[in-house]
């Protein structure tokens, strides 16, 4: 029980950490570290919402009882995601800084084009 | 893994969150960054998740901190010849 | 104060705002103690019905192997937006690397970080691992070996045509796979319904095509992410001279 809200209490600090960062920081890279820690929050957030008090990894042979599998097989693929989109949007930071010469934001769009 | 541990590891991941949202050198933001990602596979670990922790700790503290990397390289580069095919 | 001091006090607040608002909706949630519905039929009879130990596998690879499609399509997508982005870029000189004992070093490691990655590919059935896992492996080791070696060595080792090739045949492989329940009537990819050997639960050769579908998302995986850090890297430039074994093109 309190494994499960400490859970739930992180990932919403964490995600409301990520949210202030995406918005309030001028440096590109800050917003690409925001939108990982908002997606890493989500993940810790799903894991937790699986776990069963007492419960052993779904691996077979299990001994009790096992947590909830769903819950993983969605976090596998949410990392793999989180980790493609993650890479695309460095990509585009690198391509900014190469046509602006700068990757502070106010800057970039006071030069418009 | 008893609740004193696991509230040390949900401590320690809101702090390196913080440091890494609010220091003004990038780098140690990355660092601390690729810190978090461990923190976080700890406590997939605590929370009976064996898959969900190999992948977290293998993707997150292992490339996406290279890839952090080689765009911060990549962007300090103001002041020295461009390539050509530009 | 100043206006921006004033609008991150603000976005501040909202933030701690709309945690508070999540706080009182998750709240409202029970913990579950007993696991009904789809989960505990998974528990149950993935032994069974499947053959593999891993219930994590055989929900990513049999009872939603549709999801996993998807996914492998997300990376293809991203790997093909990133090498668009810089395919006008070539490397004219390239680093030659580390020093003499760093290489010497890491090519004693290099063969059993290859054999960690294939052997967490393959036991993915068995053990927690899989696909996924194992190409994140096997790309961190193609990062090592170009920022040890000099990213213009590591190109002509192995060839960008390669990766891509690679990472085709993996998805093709993937489809291939799922094409063979089509064609016996048991639906895309069916696993034991369409054919594919059981095996005794337990062993190395069991599971199905849990193992075949391991090893296609696997080198998609790794010839993936290989390929964008390769497309990210081959910008850089230092000023030594060239690596002999690069042709300036």
């Amino acid at each position: 029980m309190t494994i499960i809200t400490l859970s739930h209490g992180t990932a919403i600090i964490l995600f409301c950490i990520g949210l202030y960062t995406i918005i309030s920081k001028r440096n590109l890279f800050k917003t690409v570290i925001g939108l990982s820690l908002m997606e890493s929050s989500v993940l810790l957030l799903i894991v937790a919402a699986g776990f069963v008090q007492g419960g052993r990894p779904p691996i077979l042979p299990i001994e009790g009882i096992a947590v909830n599998p769903l819950p993983h097989a969605f976090t596998l693929t949410a990392i793999v995601i989180g980790a493609s989109d993650l890479a695309l949007a460095l990509a585009f930071v690198i391509k900014l800084h190469q046509r602006y010469k700068t990757v502070d934001l106010d800057k970039i769009r006071g030069l418009r084009g | 893994m008893s609740a004193l541990f696991y509230s040390f590891v949900c401590f320690f991941l809101i702090l390196t969150a913080l440091v890494a949202s609010e220091i003004k050198d990038i780098l140690s933001a990355v660092i601390s960054l690729s810190v978090f990602s461990v923190l976080l596979a700890i406590a997939f670990v605590a929370l009976q998740a064996p898959d969900v922790a190999l992948t977290q700790a293998v993707i997150s503290s292992g490339l996406i901190t290279s890839l952090f990397l080689v765009a911060y390289s990549q962007t300090q580069k103001e002041g020295r010849r461009e390539n050509d095919e530009e | 104060m100043s206006k921006s001091c004033f609008l991150r006090i603000v976005t501040f607040l909202l933030c701690l705002a709309l945690g508070w608002q999540f706080w009182k909706g998750i709240l409202a949630l029970e913990p579950t103690q007993i696991i009904i519905g789809p989960a505990a039929h998974y528990i149950e009879s993935a032994a069974e019905e499947t053959g593999a130990t891993n219930i994590v596998a055989a929900i990513l690879f049999d009872y939603r192997a549709l999801d996993t499609l998807g996914e492998a399509s997300v990376i293809y997508t991203s790997v093909c937006g990133i090498a668009m982005l810089f395919a006008k870029s070539k490397f004219k000189i390239s680093s030659t690397g580390l020093s003499f004992i760093v290489k010497r070093g890491v090519s004693f490691i290099i063969p059993f970080l290859l054999l960690y990655a294939a052997g967490i590919v393959l036991m993915g059935h068995i053990s927690p691992g899989g696909g996924f896992q194992g190409g994140a492996v096997f790309a961190t080791a193609t990062i090592l070996f170009c920022i040890v070696y000099g990213s213009g060595f590591e190109a002509v080792m192995i060839k960008p045509k390669t990766k891509e090739l690679i990472e085709s045949s993996g998805a093709l492989m993937f489809v291939l796979i799922g094409f063979v329940g089509l064609w016996t009537g048991a639906g895309f990819l069916a696993n034991i319904a369409a054919g594919y050997p059981k095996g005794e639960v337990g062993r190395f050769l069991s599971g199905g095509s849990i193992p075949l579908l391991n090893i296609a998302v696997g080198m998609k995986v790794s010839a993936g992410l290989s390929t964008i850090f390769y497309s990210m890297i081959k910008l850089l430039e230092f000023e030594v001279t060239k690596h002999p074994g690069v042709k300036n093109k």
